[in-house]
């Protein structure tokens, strides 16, 4: 496993290099607040600030979706393995062009402090990059730090899911964190706004938030790439990721799908192959 | 004024004998999955109370519920009843300076009078307590509040180790804490002093006269540039205090419904869509411009005061950690820049 320092030297320095010799025009990564010493997204355009760019246990949001507002420019991004997996997927939905991007992919991802799916996450090195920093990290070491996981709600029967998640979402403002924080959230209008048709009552109630998460947490089969941006993002510390992880699980036991592994590969709902299993996944 | 000084002890049984005749909201830990978060909610148990660090919320859910279905605002609270006036304790001078933005706009103001609001408003009771330490995103020193006490709060509890100063400034309040020891003035105002002194200095200062001029400011460019990270959820408005932006809905099954009011965030792209499905707020800077001039420019030019208090929670629950004083000192250099109009008034 890499460590945050030599990672947070090694992104200064690609990306002071990178705005030196003006091949991009900025670099989107991790730095620190004016104020707090917060990690926030930072966006560097001169050469001289690329030393602000740092990488520690605390660079959870996903930074891919940023990369929707610079069509057209060049910009470069700093990945984790999971922001790596988030770059593919828009490449492979044409949301995006790689000759305008460069990434400075992490290997060795040491993981985010509190965000439960760096204990069952098995991607940890960068799966596409220009640039890598840290240190590659091989299937058995991998398998070493994963080893042991078990998903605890996969243990819970159907009366304990419906009670733990009742509780879970009984929380939920609807303050949509979740939904902005994801990078598979980027329709140009999410049914929640639709009014016409209107799915999703005004007020906030344990059965529209039942809606908005399960309806979200469908459109996750075979997109997720399971970062935990949206377990992160709440600020109710509600399980939001549970259903998004399910569907990966669930993508990988049905169809052997892993979302954003190539920049070729075809979202899971997009084919269709005659020998695909039929098995749901409820059974 | 009156004041008391009582045990922990003491101020429990105060607390039994308040909780026959109030509802009391009070700031507590609440499970939320792995984390426990502080946040105000209506008790039966005084020990459950933490007084000695801001809650993560401002009682914005209990006088200005997110969901109220205009009458019956607390259903399946526990300690609720609709017949009881409420107490809330432990309210900090940002969260106090908050009620007064909400008082100001749905009550004090002639040409509307919010009388949901107004029936929960009279029935509340505010009890203050003085802050002893300043969390890494508080600021409302610099907004010219006083941590140590606010002149809003009717009753006001100072707490000093395990013993509490009682302030009872509203003689309406006396009754309720007449039969309690006497404390003396000249110790609580040592004490005042002393935590004056102890308090550290804020690192921000808001150095621009308000309210902001709108005019020089309405096509800056700024705006984008400091919400190029901004998510558009609506995390900073739904915790913000002052935030008190809504709508009006039915909603129901049946051929029953009820009218139901509840939070809106001017943060939504949503909001401010027309029925044409133009949108005069088509991007985040559009939409955090209007966050940032509610606060700073049209509150203050239309009632008294900014409508930003200081407490720092848009900062501390924002999922990316966009901090609204890096907002107003992007906001200072260009007015400084651009010369801007330095009486802040067009």
């Amino acid at each position: 496993m890499s460590n945050y320092d030599s990672i947070s030297q090694e992104i200064s320095e690609i990306a002071k290099k990178l705005l030196k010799e003006s091949k991009v025009d900025k670099v989107i990564g991790f730095g620190l607040g004016r104020f707090t010493k917060e990690i926030t997204p930072i966006f560097i355009k001169k050469a001289e600030d690329a030393d602000r760019l740092i990488f520690n246990k605390n660079c959870e949001m996903s930074l891919t979706k940023y990369l929707l507002n610079y069509k057209g420019e060049k910009v470069a991004i700093v990945a984790k393995p999971c922001d790596s997996r988030a770059i593919n997927a828009y490449l492979s939905e044409d949301l995006i062009k790689r000759e305008d991007l460069v990434i400075i992919g992490i290997n060795g991802c040491p993981g985010i402090e509190g965000n439960t799916a760096c204990e069952e996450c098995n991607i940890r090195n960068a799966v596409i990059c220009d640039y890598s920093v840290g240190q590659e990290m091989s299937e058995e070491e991998i398998q070493a730090e994963i080893e042991g996981f078990e998903d605890e709600i996969d243990k819970m029967n159907q009366a304990e899911r419906l009670a733990y998640f009742q509780n879970e979402f009984e929380r939920c403002t609807r303050c949509y964190a979740c939904r902005e924080a994801c990078y598979v959230c980027n329709c140009e209008q999410c049914f929640t706004d639709s009014n016409k048709p209107k799915w999703l009552g005004e007020s906030v109630k344990l059965n529209d938030n039942f809606t908005y998460h399960l309806m979200r947490g469908i459109h996750m089969a075979g997109r997720c790439v399971n970062c935990g941006a949206c377990e992160m993002a709440c600020p109710e510390g509600i399980d939001v990721r549970a259903f998004a992880a399910k569907m990966c699980s669930a993508a990988e036991e049905i169809f052997d799908y892993k979302s954003g592994m190539d920049p070729e590969q075809k979202t899971l709902l997009s084919e269709y192959k005659v020998d695909d299993s039929e098995k749901g996944f409820m059974e | 004024m009156m004041i008391k000084k009582i045990s922990k002890e003491r101020f429990k049984k105060l607390f039994d004998e308040l909780k026959e005749e109030y509802n009391i909201a009070a700031p507590i830990l609440k499970d939320k999955g792995k984390e426990k978060i502080l946040e105000y909610d209506f008790i039966n148990d005084f020990d459950q109370i933490v007084w000695d660090r801001q809650p993560d919320s401002s009682p914005k859910n209990i006088i200005f519920p997110q969901n109220s279905m205009l009458g019956n605002d607390y259903k399946g609270s526990k300690y609720y009843d609709d017949n009881l006036s409420t107490i809330i304790m432990g309210v900090r001078s940002c969260d106090i300076e908050a009620v007064k933005v909400f008082d100001q706009v749905f009550i004090e103001d002639d040409s509307y009078i919010d009388d949901s609001y107004k029936n929960r408003r009279d029935k509340t009771i505010i009890m203050g307590i003085s802050c002893a330490e300043r969390e890494d995103s508080c600021f409302c020193d610099s907004l010219g509040l006083d941590p140590i006490e606010s002149d809003y709060a009717p009753v006001y509890i100072f707490k000093d180790e395990d013993e509490f100063f009682i302030k009872i400034k509203d003689e309406k309040y006396e009754d309720l804490f007449e039969d309690l020891p006497k404390g003396d003035q000249a110790q609580l105002k040592a004490l005042k002093k002393q935590r004056k002194e102890e308090f550290n200095e804020s690192s921000f200062s808001l150095d621009i006269p308000t309210p902001l001029p709108e005019k020089e400011m309405f096509e800056a460019d700024i705006w984008e540039e400091m919400t190029e990270k901004c998510l558009g959820c609506g995390v900073c408005t739904y915790y913000c205090p002052t935030c008190y932006c809504f709508n009006f809905f039915w909603e129901g099954e049946d051929g029953e419904s009820t009218k139901y009011k509840s939070w809106d965030s001017c943060m939504f792209s949503s909001y401010s869509v027309h029925a044409s499905g133009h949108n005069p707020r088509d991007s985040k800077g559009k939409r955090y411009r209007n966050r940032i001039m509610h606060k700073f420019s049209y509150h203050p030019l239309n009632y008294e005061g900014l409508a930003c208090v200081g407490c720092g929670r848009c900062i501390d629950r924002c999922p990316v950690n966009l901090d609204i004083r890096e907002a107003l000192k992007m906001t200072e250099e260009y007015l400084l820049e651009e010369g801007g109009d330095e009486s802040g008034k067009d």
